[in-house]
């Protein structure tokens, strides 16, 4: 795999206050990468000094092997998609204009524009015809940073930036677009480093997550190995809170996560199995269980393995005393 | 309301042309106020220290008194339409440039980070982010600016630059409310109306927007061509301060000017202004020619000691000396009648009483009830100088000159004071007493150009020496009356006297 972006002891100051004082960091190319941490944490900045959005105060960062200031930023910004919180489309124009707006910077046929308008259209599942020439404020939140998103990758971008890009939206939105990304990821291979406070959407969509605290990585690793082996009491205690309230409102994905799961199918008729998405609750789980031997976790129609009622209850007993 | 129409109708190719050149001067300010103040509210934009600077200056300048602004522009740059433009630019900066300034700064700040993260140049931000979404702010900052410069374009009037406020200012002067009503509704009208166009301006497609403003700007652009090709051939411009009198000499003027020499055009300026402005256009070459009276030259334009006790040839002599020696200017053969300030009782109290000259009044002061304006109470060359020199003693009431004449028509009163030619003389059935003592200065009305001007123009002076001793107070009081009070046009007038008078060929 090659590396997509570097940090090479990266130093960043506010107004002569370092924020962030050495930051290495090697994201792959075709990685999701999900930065995580509380506010303050350093991780906006960090996304932002990719792009040139903040400049740095020492060291530097390679994108695709060049640093990053050697390129003029404008270039440089041109292979980068950016999606951002506020969502941010522009207001005076329609929906299909906002999408190309990069395309019609690096200077694509018109013609092209519009098929790559029509058909990034139809893949998140929003009519062209209908959505083509609407206004941004005639849509929905989430419709909007499906927008967004469309706007951020129109140009066929190497790496796309996405700084808390859902934190506005309502829970099932965020789930949808949560969706979307791993769908886009995997049908286009790009690069994305994804900014996150949310630990449920980095275990979702991270190939790797970064947790940062006070400027600095703590622990860089897969969701697997960072929920399994938390390398301190921050990182544990990160998980804990971003847990949700109820331990029952936990997603069963996750229990497979950090209890395991059982690969080999369950050798019981399979009508004593009931199948449950990833993001079903646990709450689900235990209705299921109790006519059903097991549960089959599936992410998008794929079995991603099985959980029988003492892995739950396991979860449960560790974790209950913290709800 | 009958009356209103009437004038209306009277007045309509009048109305025009005012209406063309307030909307010129108004337009060609917005268009110059928007090229500055778009453009600099962008430029600071980035720069808050001195864009509070800039929102204090402009803030400042709209404070200035619209009047205070246009007398010390006349120093500077003159009178006319040049003056006004600059005033009115003046005026509209602080709306334009208050609302683009903040149309733009009050954009998002993630709208313009994610403009800068998809890389786009500072233009292209400009023209597709920035302006469109600051467009309806900056519209609403232009229309109030239109309100404003519209309204305020009325003042161009006061400094010869045209435009309604002539028909305000000549309304007020003749207190004549159509004329008063018909300029102030115009412009409220004009200002509504443009103001809907800007609006449309901004819901408009991009091209129909376009064509509109290149169609406006060609016809400006074609009237403004017309007029400098009309300029070519020989045209004399007459100018006359604000009133009736003025207005139906000049156009004695120009009918005896256009007799004399069939090659020249005479272009009238009624209502120019008052006696400084008129004095620098003709100084400015902006105006060949106009009637000026003897006595205003010695009290406000020529330098020197005014003696006293002049006799009116002595007035014009001196008058004249001191214009060609200090101005290069030529200042031809007065008029008979002298426009200066008098003493006027009604008819019937003058029979009554015997009453023939100011001297006369001594043998019935004890039944004298004088009404006058607080002015001619207070002046030393007023009521103040008549009591001495005439040993008089009244106490006079003081009055609203408007209100003086209806007084002594009712009989509350029964001695005014009166400028010798006014028309309410004749309305009001009042006579003049003389001045035997020579007590008021003398004020004949001649006409004034530059020495150069006559030197090249003989004719012209020809055809005004017609004139020369021509016009008694009576004849100027009937016109003036015919103009005021009947409402028919100046021009009608002067061309009746003058060929009545044999000045002139019927049907000229």
């Amino acid at each position: 795999m090659t590396t997509a972006i570097e940090f090479q002891h990266v130093q960043k100051d506010f107004n002569g206050q370092t924020v962030i004082p050495d930051l290495n960091l090697t994201i792959d190319q075709g990685e999701l990468f999900i930065l995580v941490g509380t506010s303050g944490s350093g991780k906006t900045t960090s996304l932002k000094m990719i792009n040139c959005l903040e400049p740095l105060t020492a060291g530097k960062i390679l994108v695709n092997g060049t640093d990053t200031t050697t390129i003029p930023v404008r270039s440089l910004r041109w292979q980068m998609g950016y999606v951002l919180q506020q969502i941010a489309l522009f207001p005076t124009m329609t929906v299909a204009q906002n999408i190309a707006v990069i395309p019609e910077m690096k200077g694509t046929a018109k013609k092209e524009i519009n098929q790559t308008i029509d058909e990034l259209l139809a893949e998140v599942g929003l009519d062209p015809k209908e959505y083509r020439d609407r206004m941004p404020s005639e849509l929905s939140g989430g419709e909007q940073q499906r927008i967004g998103i469309l706007r951020a990758i129109a140009a066929q971008p190497d790496i796309v930036l996405m700084d808390e890009p859902f934190s506005a939206l309502d829970p099932i939105s965020r789930q949808q677009l949560q969706d979307l990304v791993l769908r886009l990821h995997a049908r286009y291979h790009n690069t994305i480093v994804f900014v996150t406070h949310d630990m449920n959407e980095a275990l979702k969509l991270g190939d790797r997550i970064g947790v940062m605290q006070h400027g600095q990585l703590i622990q860089v690793d897969t969701p697997a190995a960072l929920a399994q082996h938390p390398v301190n009491d921050f990182v544990r205690n990160f998980f804990g809170a971003s847990r949700a309230k109820n331990v029952y409102d936990v997603y069963v994905g996750r229990v497979g996560l950090i209890q395991g799961y059982l690969t080999e199918k369950p050798s019981v008729a399979s009508g004593r199995i009931q199948s449950l998405d990833v993001q079903a609750t646990l709450r689900t789980a235990f209705t299921a269980l109790t006519d059903h031997d097991y549960v089959a976790i599936t992410e998008e129609n794929r079995v991603v393995g099985y959980l029988d009622s003492q892995r739950i209850v396991a979860y449960l007993s560790q974790h209950e005393e913290v709800s | 309301m009958q009356t209103l129409i009437q004038t209306f109708i009277d007045r309509r190719g009048d109305l025009l042309t005012a209406l063309w050149q307030h909307l010129g001067i108004s337009l060609a300010s917005l268009v110059i106020a928007m090229v500055i103040a778009i453009p600099l509210a962008i430029w600071v934009v980035r720069r808050p220290r001195w864009a509070e600077g800039l929102l204090q200056l402009t803030s400042v300048l709209q404070t200035i008194p619209s009047l205070a602004l246009l007398g010390l522009l006349i120093p500077l740059v003159g009178i006319g339409t040049v003056p006004a433009v600059i005033a009115l630019v003046i005026y509209a900066l602080l709306p334009i440039f208050q609302n683009t300034y903040l149309g733009i700064s009050e954009i998002d700040a993630s709208i313009e980070e994610t403009a800068d993260a998809f890389g786009m140049s500072r233009m292209r931000k400009l023209f597709k982010v920035e302006l469109p979404i600051a467009l309806p702010q900056i519209i609403s900052g232009i229309r109030t600016a239109l309100v404003l410069i519209i309204g305020t374009a009325t003042l161009a009037a006061l400094i010869g630059a045209g435009g309604l406020g002539t028909f305000i200012m000549l309304g007020i002067d003749r207190n004549d409310t159509s004329l008063l009503l018909i300029g102030a509704i115009s412009s409220a009208l004009l200002a509504i109306l443009l103001s809907a166009l800007v609006r449309w301006f901004q819901t408009a497609k991009p091209r129909h927007a376009l064509i509109v403003f290149v169609g406006i700007l060609a016809l400006l652009g074609g009237g403004g061509a017309y007029s400098v090709y009309a300029n070519r051939v020989e045209t004399i411009t007459i100018a006359g301060k604000l009133g009736s009198e003025p207005e139906i000499l000049i156009n004695m003027y120009k009918q005896l000017i256009e007799a004399e020499d069939e090659h020249v055009h005479v272009t009238l300026k009624p209502n120019f202004g008052k006696t400084t402005f008129l004095f620098s256009a003709l100084k400015n070459n902006q105006v060949d020619i106009y009637p000026e009276f003897t006595g205003s030259v010695l009290e406000t334009l020529g330098k020197g000691n005014n003696p006293a006790g002049q006799t009116a040839n002595q007035t014009y002599q001196l008058a004249k000396q001191r214009l060609a020696k200090q101005e290069q200017m030529t200042y031809l053969k007065p008029m008979q009648y002298n426009n200066t300030y008098a003493l006027a009782v009604t008819k019937k109290f003058q029979q009554e009483h015997h009453l023939k000259t100011i001297s006369d009044l001594t043998q019935v002061e004890s039944i004298l009830k004088p009404g006058m304006t607080l002015e001619f109470i207070d002046r030393n060359d007023g009521l103040k100088g008549i009591k001495k020199t005439y040993g008089l003693d009244v106490t006079a009431k003081s009055m609203e000159p408007a209100l003086r004449y209806e007084a002594i028509s009712k009989g509350k009163i029964n001695l005014v004071d009166a400028y010798a030619t006014d028309s309410e003389l004749r309305q009001y059935h009042l006579a003049l007493l003389k001045d035997n003592k020579h007590f008021f200065p003398t004020y004949q009305g001649a006409p004034l150009m530059k020495t150069s001007f006559a030197n090249k123009h003989p004719k012209v002076v020809k055809a005004l020496n017609k004139l020369a001793g021509k016009i008694s107070e009576t004849d100027m009081q009937e016109m003036n009356y015919e103009v005021n009070v009947k409402k028919q046009s100046a021009s009608t007038v002067a061309h009746r006297y003058l060929v009545k008078h044999g000045l002139l060929k019927e049907g000229r």
